[in-house]
């Protein structure tokens, strides 16, 4: 046990390194994406000549998107529950930030010694999607209703390849609390689930995400912003700090359970870095490559992908259990 | 300057409303935001809903049944913001500008309703034009959102 | 599936060489700094000493962007650019060819007010010597002289060149009214001198 000082600085610290961290993430995503459409995305370094005007790097874009945000007026519709349209960007960007908490970043454990805490981190990432849902709803507009009756449905299909995922290495390592998991070591039994349970993991994350084929919430110009039509200033510029810090959390945990010691040591933290992106490739080559599918279909490639992915990974996890 | 001044330069959203028209000045509108032309290596970003936009776009020139539609978006949008007129359309009336007798169907440009800002003209204006127009209305929201603190 | 590895083939090639234009940055070692193709159609723009008022843009605009405002001794042509079409009918209108549309594209402006808004010339008007309006500009007049000149035959030239000075000087409607009058002792039409 590490002695409780470095604990409470470690809480203090995560929270400017996953804000920083997830807008890097977001950058890199952008870029990303952006050069694989044939275009250059937010400049890394300005032209020479409009540097006084525009700054010298767009690296902090998403962070800019969102202070400027801050810096609007707020809009809040008359038909609105106001309570908790008002409220719940607060609660979700608060859960989401509690999530970190639960999350191991090298050479600090936070809370994820914490007995059971694998649980609760992935009830946290619930709740902070969950509160997404319920703003919307509250808002009162039919294009807000009915990204959020999408955001439902994908949501439930999602969490149950999250948590087929997640916990199928719970039980093949015998431990429900995520350090013990990221300290454990490999085997090669460990490693083919890792990749069969980090293959399911990433098709949860996409619709955690929406990532482009399971963009269908958010789709814009079909139905508006979706669930963030009617949110306007401060709150939207919370729903998209929550989007930041649910990159780092969802990013955090795959390389935390999936690819075990990369985040038990500050040694690690170069991998962890480069996993990181590696992970962030992954998801921008599939936005890049596919268009949206309509509610139906997702729903029916994700009960495909989980029917079959679900079952070898379960094969796997329990021969670990039992057997080995 | 404070940061949040200086995010509003780095980070203005677009709402693209057409109006009427011809649909010249929506297709060359595009046109600056898709690759050839990439206005996100400045962070521009076309937002869907009005809510969200820091820069109204507005095309063509208005006809008289889409008169309260114009007026409701404008009001949609939070301040501070800043409305560029795109296309000869939105600028003057064009070709539909008419003296007197008065069109019987169409307004003309949009600024006999909201405060247009930036002019555009052209018929239609190159995608650089539109971009220039842009990077006019973001000095123009600077400036209007250091005068109101 | 072998359409899907196109695809994929053709994004990772896309990653190497982005086809973006700097447009507005002016510093471009690499790329272009904006695109320019032949034959665009920009800001229209008047030589000053070439026109000559002759109101032939005025009545081909299509947008009725060209607008022609006499006051008391000055004729303004104008075209005012937030209603022109860029359609160039006035440089395929104009006898002088004054008019020529610039590849110049940067006009976004402020305020309608704006002068940069605005091509404008400005000329000097012809009064009637009998009831005091403004008729032509002094150049047209001039020109279509210089004109008529040119072309006509050699013969009569003395005679249409001073029949061309009696006349001048005088607005249309003065010329009906009173230039001409009918002698009935030589059985002529004559000029009044003078009226």
């Amino acid at each position: 046990m590490i002695d409780p000082i470095f604990t409470i600085v470690s809480l203090v610290l995560i929270i400017p390194i996953a804000l920083f961290l997830g807008v890097i993430y977001q950058y890199f995503f952008r870029k990303l994406s952006a050069r694989f459409q044939w275009r250059v995305g937010p400049m890394l370094r300005m032209y020479g000549d409009l540097k006084p005007l525009l700054g010298t790097t767009r690296l902090l874009q998403p962070l800019y998107d969102i202070l400027k945000l801050f810096g609007k007026k707020t809009v809040v519709p008359e038909v609105s529950r106001k309570k908790l349209f008002v409220s719940s960007p607060y609660l979700s960007l608060l859960f989401a930030i509690l999530a970190v908490l639960f999350i191991p970043f090298p050479g600090m454990p936070l809370l994820s010694e914490a007995p059971y805490s694998l649980i609760i981190a992935s009830y946290l990432l619930i709740a902070s999607i969950l509160f997404t849902i319920l703003g919307p709803v509250a808002s009162g507009s039919p294009w807000a209703a009915i990204g959020a009756r999408r955001e439902v449905e994908l949501f439930l299909v999602s969490e149950l390849g999250f948590v087929l995922s997640v916990f199928s290495v719970a039980i093949a390592r015998q431990t429900l609390v995520i350090w013990e998991i990221s300290k454990g070591e490999q085997t090669l039994y460990l490693a083919l689930l890792s990749v069969t349970a980090g293959a399911l993991m990433l098709a949860a994350m996409m619709g955690k995400l929406h990532i482009k084929p399971f963009d269908m919430p958010e789709a814009e110009a079909e139905i508006v912003a979706g669930p963030y039509t009617e949110y306007s200033g401060k709150l939207l510029g919370t729903y998209y700090l929550t989007k930041v810090f649910m990159l780092y959390a969802l990013v955090g945990l795959f390389i935390s359970v999936f690819l075990p010691p990369l985040a038990s040591s500050i040694l690690w933290l170069p991998l962890y870095i480069v996993a990181a992106l590696l992970i962030l490739f992954l998801l921008t080559a599939v936005q890049v490559l596919n268009p949206r599918y309509r509610i139906k279909n997702a729903i029916n490639w994700y009960l495909k992908v989980l029917a079959i992915l679900a079952v070898v990974n379960f094969v796997i996890a329990v021969y670990i259990w039992l057997v080995l | 300057m404070g940061i949040i001044d200086k995010a509003r330069i780095y980070s203005p959203w677009l709402y693209h409303l057409h109006c009427g028209g011809c649909n010249g000045c929506d297709i060359e509108t595009l046109a600056a935001l898709a690759p050839r032309f990439d206005v996100e290596r400045f962070g521009i970003q076309l937002v869907p809903s009005p809510r969200h936009a820091d820069i109204l776009l507005t095309t063509g020139c208005v006809p008289k049944q889409f008169i309260p539609m114009v007026k409701r978006i404008y009001e949609q949008v939070p301040d501070p913001k800043v409305v560029v007129a795109v296309g000869s359309c939105a600028c003057g009336g064009s070709l539909f500008y008419d003296d007197a007798p008065e069109n019987y169907a169409i307004l003309g440009s949009p600024d006999l309703l909201i405060p247009v800002d930036v002019y555009v003209p052209g018929c239609a204006p190159k995608p650089e034009a539109i971009i220039n127009g842009v990077v006019q209305g973001i000095l123009k929201l600077a400036e209007k959102a250091s005068k109101k603190e | 599936m072998s359409t899907e590895i196109k695809i994929l083939k053709q994004v990772l090639s896309n990653y190497s060489k982005p086809m973006t234009l700097n447009y507005p940055s002016a510093v471009s070692p690499d790329r272009k700094y904006s695109q320019i193709p032949a034959g665009l159609r920009g800001i229209p723009e008047r030589d000053n000493d070439k026109c000559i008022g002759c109101r032939a843009c005025y009545f081909v605009c299509s947008g009725r962007a060209t607008s022609i405002y006499d006051s008391d001794a000055k004729r303004k042509v104008e075209i005012f650019l937030f209603r022109c079409t860029f359609c160039a009918h006035c440089q395929e209108a104009c006898p002088e060819e004054a008019i020529k549309m610039t590849d110049k594209f940067e006009i976004a402006v402020a305020k309608r007010e704006d002068p940069s808004a605005r091509v404008v010339t400005e000329l000097d008007l012809l009064k009637c010597k009998i009831c005091g309006t403004p008729y032509a500009s002094k150049k047209f007049v001039d020109r279509a002289y210089e004109r008529l000149m040119e072309k006509i035959d050699q013969k009569v030239k003395e005679t249409v060149s001073s029949d061309f000075k009696k006349v001048d000087g005088y607005c249309p409607d003065c010329r009906r009214a009173n230039g001409v009058g009918f002698d009935t002792h030589t059985k002529k039409h004559v000029w009044l001198e003078g009226a």
